[in-house]
């Protein structure tokens, strides 16, 4: 299971390998590494093989979210409220891997319905890096994150509301790619903030990440925000030319010296990456520092909260434990959904709740509410306005390396630095994003970041692909460095 | 503006039905102050009330209503599969009217 898809498919139209044996590899993997990492809810022991057919993902196993609806088999969202919750239909971006003929095999762990960012929330316990366990994934999409690095399946579904698919990609040393919004359709997704939630997918390459997102993407009359993308070929276009692609990167993110006490990780993450800068430039491409507004970028963490916290609040009411879900204890519907929810979410979960609903009253909405969507449009139309004259933005993917599990809270901080949160701006716009590996620090993967303009996704990843293509991290397979 | 209170906090936490912990309670004081912090500097952003708050992340969504038509409905089996106290082809609950609440 450490080979590409297209390496996996040859091998399966040769019949040098079969489904079957592939299931069986991938199902004894998974079991090795949730019990050294924790990356699943659920495995599915019972995955059968399927007939192998010109499509490429025919017959190989992958991995699916906790937040995807999945027919017949458990989906908890890695939240209690949930922990027995069996759909009875599949989501859209499942059904059609399904119908291509892939073979899921488990489903992976996530921070509590998509809200965190650790890998540490999940109801199951904490998800383990498996370049160094002491470190987090990062999250949400932390079991998808871990199992593609640690080489269980080629590729797993993640959903990204504020970088959970290209936060723990980087951590990981893997790439992880969120298409334009609505490019995939969310039906079957557990919502969380359905103004900034996007599915995509991890993987060990750009054209694994092409393969897959190809397939599940399409209009979905289900999702009224998905939008016809048959003229998008990602694969078949994953090789255009980038001589003379225009790049930019943010000065206030990257420049050393608009950071006070920069940690020694810091300082080698922004060196390797203006390393890699001048590694686009040898590819033809031309690169310019921007300068944006420093107090705008101040914000973004706020923003992000404010307005995900908002929208959270509304789409989890409906988890009252009375039609779906364990029943609660108590004399009457109140205190029944009172139990439930007080012992069903994680205290994580429970705050943002009531940040929401406080931003949301009718007395505070002004200051709170509309002005984080006034600062989410600044914020998305100075990106607009960036893409007038440049193809892409590139940037380094958080401060540096994994962090420590030890050091992981989860909390909104005042030193919480804008370059740990501007993947947030993909979602702001609906950018398409992705995150591919770019180097080492401490024996662990750090990751660059490359966001274009709506609809434009065949563009960044022609720009990631031959970025990849230029540096060896490519299909790289996690081995514990400590 | 009335200051977020832990007795606000309560409030809230009551009507969205979830019970807190004082740490719990004191733990959405703590990042709720950081919130606050940030966007009030967002009140000094010149012309800010001019610029229409974002709800929505593609420019050119347009919202459109699909013909009616008539189609088969879930099993009620289905919808009550993930219930867990079901009487016949319906959900149980406590007596709602003129019951204790």
């Amino acid at each position: 299971m450490d080979k590409t898809i297209e390496e996996l498919h040859e091998l399966l139209k040769t019949k040098q390998i079969t489904s079957k044996e592939l299931i069986v590899e991938s199902l004894k993997k998974s079991h090795e590494v949730q019990e050294a990492y924790n990356a699943f809810v659920t495995i599915l022991e019972e995955a059968e093989e399927t007939t192998i057919t010109d499509n490429l993902l025919s017959g190989i196993p992958f991995g699916i979210k906790d937040n995807y609806s999945t027919k017949d088999i458990l989906s908890t969202g890695s939240s209690n409220t949930l922990k027995d919750y069996v759909p009875f239909f599949n989501a859209t971006a499942v059904q059609k891997l399904i119908d291509a003929g892939a073979v899921p095999v488990n489903k992976t762990v996530l921070d509590e319905f998509g809200m965190g960012g650790t890998g540490t929330t999940g109801h199951t316990g904490i998800v383990k890096n498996p370049w160094d366990p002491t470190r987090m994934t990062a999250g949400s999409s932390a079991g998808s994150a871990c199992a593609v690095a640690a080489g269980v399946y080629p590729y797993a579904l993640g959903s990204d509301t504020g970088d959970s698919i290209r936060k723990p990609a980087a951590y990981c040393g893997i790439v992880g790619y969120k298409p334009t919004y609505g490019m995939i359709s969310r039906y079957g997704l557990f919502p969380f903030a359905s103004s900034l939630d996007h599915c995509g997918v991890l993987t060990r390459s750009v054209t694994d990440a092409a393969i897959v997102v190809d397939t599940m993407k399409g209009i979905d009359e289900h999702d009224m925000t998905s939008w016809d993308s048959s003229h998008i070929h990602l694969y078949e276009n994953r090789n255009k030319e980038v001589k003379n692609m225009k790049l930019c990167y943010i000065k206030e993110l990257c420049d050393i010296e608009f950071y006070e006490n920069p940690t020694e990780e810091l300082k080698m993450h922004l060196e390797n990456f203006k390393e890699k800068l001048e590694l686009c430039k040898n590819l033809g491409m031309e690169v310019e520092e921007v300068s944006v507004n420093q107090k705008l970028l101040d914000t973004l963490p706020s923003v992000y909260v404010a307005i995900s916290c908002a929208e959270a609040t509304s789409n989890m009411s409906n988890l009252t434990g009375i039609i779906f879900g364990p029943r609660g204890e108590g004399k009457n519907v109140t205190e029944m959904m009172m139990d439930h929810r007080t012992k069903g979410f994680s205290p994580l979960i429970k705050r943002r709740f009531i940040i929401g609903s406080y931003i949301l009253q009718k007395e505070n909405q002004e200051r709170y509410f509309k002005n984080a969507g006034r600062v989410r449009r600044l914020l998305v139309d100075t990106w607009k306005k960036l893409y007038e004259s440049y193809d892409a933005v590139i940037l380094p993917v958080g401060s540096g390396p994994a962090k420590h599990l030890d050091g992981s809270k989860d909390i909104l901080t005042k030193d919480t630095a804008a370059l740990e949160e501007h993947l947030q701006i993909g979602n702001f716009g609906g950018f398409p994003s992705i995150t591919i590996p770019d180097g080492f620090i401490n024996g662990l993967p750090v990751a660059l970041n490359i966001t274009g303009n709506c609809y434009e996704d065949e563009k960044i990843l022609s720009i990631a692909h031959a970025l990849e293509q230029a540096m060896p991290y490519k299909n790289q397979i996690a081995k514990e460095v400590r | 503006m009335p200051k977020f209170t832990s007795e606000r906090v309560d409030d809230l936490a009551a009507k969205l039905l979830i019970g807190l912990s004082p740490e719990e309670n004191q733990m959405v004081l703590d990042e709720f102050s950081i919130i606050d912090e940030n966007l009030g500097k967002v009140e000094d952003f010149p012309n800010i009330k001019k610029v229409e708050p974002m709800t929505h992340c593609l420019d050119n969504f347009t919202c459109t209503l699909r013909e009616d038509k008539i189609e088969a409905s879930i099993p009620i089996e289905d919808a009550l599969k993930n219930c867990d106290s079901v009487e016949g082809r319906e959900i149980e609950v406590p007596k709602v009217v003129g019951g204790e609440n």
